[in-house]
């Protein structure tokens, strides 16, 4: 693997305030690369020090085997998409995407080719001549798009780049974004706080809080196999339900119920168990349930998502849990007040540590 | 079906609407009456009196006679003093607005980038204290630091630079340009505050040194403030009056002081009241000049 961006021990301080807290991390050539977090997490702050719009306090940064940790942004092979754009509202579209090639004496025919395609590549074709205040929101994101790109940077930085569109926008832009990627195989270090976003387009994500790296990994692996409590509820929706280890690969929860839970925690540690709310299944409680975890309660609230329905259950311990039932005429409707079993794979159920 | 389907249909009056946007108008007019009438009297009727007198004859002893109208006033706006006055007056408020420029502009855009609002704000307000004494007073007391034994004139004799200020041009250059800053740094340091400092950050990604990018893109998004200023200083810097009569001498004559002598030793008011018109003129011309090439270019 060539690794495009190696970031070793990398902190930033403003002040007493820790953005950006020893974090090691290396991307892959060619990867879409999303750091994920919520805001002031210092997903930005790390990206910023990547283009060389701050300078980590300590720490390397290394593109391609290049040392940049103290290089000016006009020094870096890299390119960044604004959160705002941040487009020369002075410029043309033309000028806009022109502006990093005429900034490196590239010559005049080149030069208007390479916009000219760059230009095509996001589908601006026509608007050359126009000011940015003269195009929508998607239109000054996708000029944005061409004025980084156009200079073929070995790494694309993006912060938030869809973070003002409207929902329908964003959509469409993110498997644009994800053709464009693939289309010109660079680099792309994406920053976001919208997990869905997160999921959908990256080969790998980087989940912050508070200035540290909690995890790296596919979609997947932060979805199904979170590393710690944090990134479990910041990723999708999940129930938590205190209990110990009372033998190999069992958690007891309250003094109830004992079920089965990928760990390999020792006996006797606290552990968090995790449970998303789509992998549980709801039961009449007198049906038996063969090589599943069994639990006992009684429906609390029911809310109708349209797609879904949401099921609040009380279990005999006092914990409550949300359970997510697809909305098919084949699955019976519970009512508050109905007592329920509720069943889930021994795979499903994570026990955290963290 | 019966009759309990009526509704009324026509509710919208035409005639209703055109009463509304009389009234509007109306109320318009009428809240900007008190600042129309002010500009009238004190300045449009003061203005017509000054047009009419350039085209009035004088009395042996030299009192205006408002008969015998004749161009004499504006024929003598050809000699070769008025040309010598004019071109000093014009160098001068050239010279001064530059050099408030390259003053004005580093401290506005220090001021500008401050991270502090408390501290920003600390700052305008020196920038604005001398406004709170009197135009005069402080020209007088220039007076004193440019006087014989003043403060200025003892630190330019230790280094050698100057042995007399008080009475000459550099003098009221000085007087100028301390009187002037403060009128180029505000329009800067308002147009530098509402900088998006994010496109010269996308500017140095893009390759531009800090340099390039202050010139590609901070410079020309300031712009209006750099033409704000500009004309702030250099309109007042052309007439200016008050500074060359106190701290100028007898072969540093300017517009202004011209004009008045006009109207006070020289008993001359048809002349005083063409030259002036002449210079609003212009003035007036050269700003709506320098505004529409603007607007063209930003």
């Amino acid at each position: 693997m060539t690794v495009a961006v190696g970031l070793h021990a990398v902190t930033k301080r403003f002040g007493d305030v820790v953005a950006v807290d020893a974090v090691d991390l290396e991307i892959a050539d060619g990867e879409f690369f999303s750091l994920l977090g919520p805001s002031g997490c210092g997903k930005t702050t790390t990206l910023r020090m990547i283009a060389g719009l701050e300078f980590p306090t300590e720490g390397s940064i290394r593109i391609f085997d290049e040392e940049v940790a103290l290089a000016p942004p006009n020094k870096r092979p890299v390119n960044t998409v604004f959160q705002s754009y941040a487009l020369f509202p002075h410029m043309t579209v033309a000028e806009n995407v022109g502006f990093g090639l005429a900034m490196r004496k590239v010559p005049d025919a080149e030069l208007r080719r390479r916009v000219g395609e760059a230009i095509e590549l996001v589908r601006l074709g026509g608007m050359e001549n126009r000011r940015p205040t003269q195009l929508s929101g998607g239109q000054q994101q996708r000029v944005a798009l061409a004025r980084a790109l156009v200079n073929r940077p070995k790494v694309l930085l993006l912060d938030e780049p869809l973070g003002a569109l409207d929902l329908k926008l964003r959509q469409a832009m993110q498997v644009e974004l994800k053709d464009i990627q693939r289309e010109v195989g660079i680099t792309f270090v994406y920053v976001t706080h919208d997990q869905e976003e997160a999921l959908t387009m990256s080969d790998r994500i980087g989940v912050m809080d508070a200035g540290r790296l909690l995890q790296v990994g596919t979609a997947e692996d932060i979805y199904e196999r979170p590393a710690n409590r944090f990134v479990a509820d910041f990723i999708g929706e999940t129930n938590f339900l205190d209990g110990v280890i009372v033998a190999e690969g069992h958690v007891e929860i309250g003094a109830a119920h004992t079920v089965r839970a990928r760990t390999g925690a020792p006996v006797g540690t606290a552990v968090t168990l995790m449970l998303r709310p789509e992998k549980i299944q709801l039961h009449h409680p007198d049906e038996v349930v063969d090589g599943r975890n069994r639990l006992e309660g009684t429906v609390r609230h029911r809310l109708y998502f349209g797609d879904s329905l949401y099921y609040e259950i009380e279990l005999k311990s006092g914990d409550t849990i949300d359970v997510r039932v697809e909305n098919v005429p084949s699955l019976p409707r519970w009512d508050p007040g109905q007592r329920v079993a509720v069943s889930f794979h021994h795979d499903a159920a994570d026990a955290l540590t963290e | 079906m019966t009759t309990t389907d009526e509704r009324p249909t026509r509710v919208a009056d035409p005639e209703f609407e055109r009463k509304a946007e009389r009234a509007e108008a109306l109320r318009g007019f009428l809240q900007a009456l008190p600042s129309y009438a002010y500009l009238v009297f004190f300045f449009a009727i003061p203005l017509v009196i000054v047009f009419v007198f350039s085209f009035a004859s004088r009395s042996r002893t030299g009192r205006p006679v408002l008969s015998d109208w004749n161009l004499d006033s504006y024929a003598k706006l050809f000699q070769p003093i008025v040309a010598e006055i004019v071109a000093r007056s014009l160098w001068l408020a050239l010279l001064n607005t530059v050099l408030c420029l390259a003053i004005g502009y580093p401290f506005a855009y220090w001021l500008a980038t401050r991270r502090s609002a408390r501290y920003r704000a600390v700052l305008l307000v020196l920038v604005l204290i001398p406004f709170w004494s009197n135009f005069l007073v402080r020209t007088y007391a220039w007076r004193v630091l440019l006087g014989e034994n003043g403060f200025v004139t003892e630190i330019g004799r230790a280094l050698g630079l100057w042995d007399k200020l008080l009475f000459t041009q550099p003098a009221v250059f000085i007087g100028l340009l301390y009187g002037y800053l403060p009128f180029m740094v505000l329009p800067l340091y308002a147009a530098l505050e509402r900088m998006d400092w994010s496109l010269v950050e996308a500017a140095r990604d893009l390759y531009a040194s800090g340099w390039v990018a202050f010139r590609k893109v901070t410079l020309p998004l300031s712009k209006p403030g750099v033409i704000a200023g500009s004309i702030l200083v250099f309109i007042p810097s052309l007439g200016a009056y008050v500074t060359p009569d106190i701290l100028g001498g007898a072969k540093t004559t300017l517009l202004g002081n011209y004009i008045v002598r006009q109207f006070t030793a020289a008993r001359n008011w048809p002349f005083g009241a063409a030259l002036s018109f002449v210079v609003l003129v212009v003035m007036l011309i050269a700003t709506i000049i320098y505004f529409r090439t603007d607007a063209r270019t930003i």
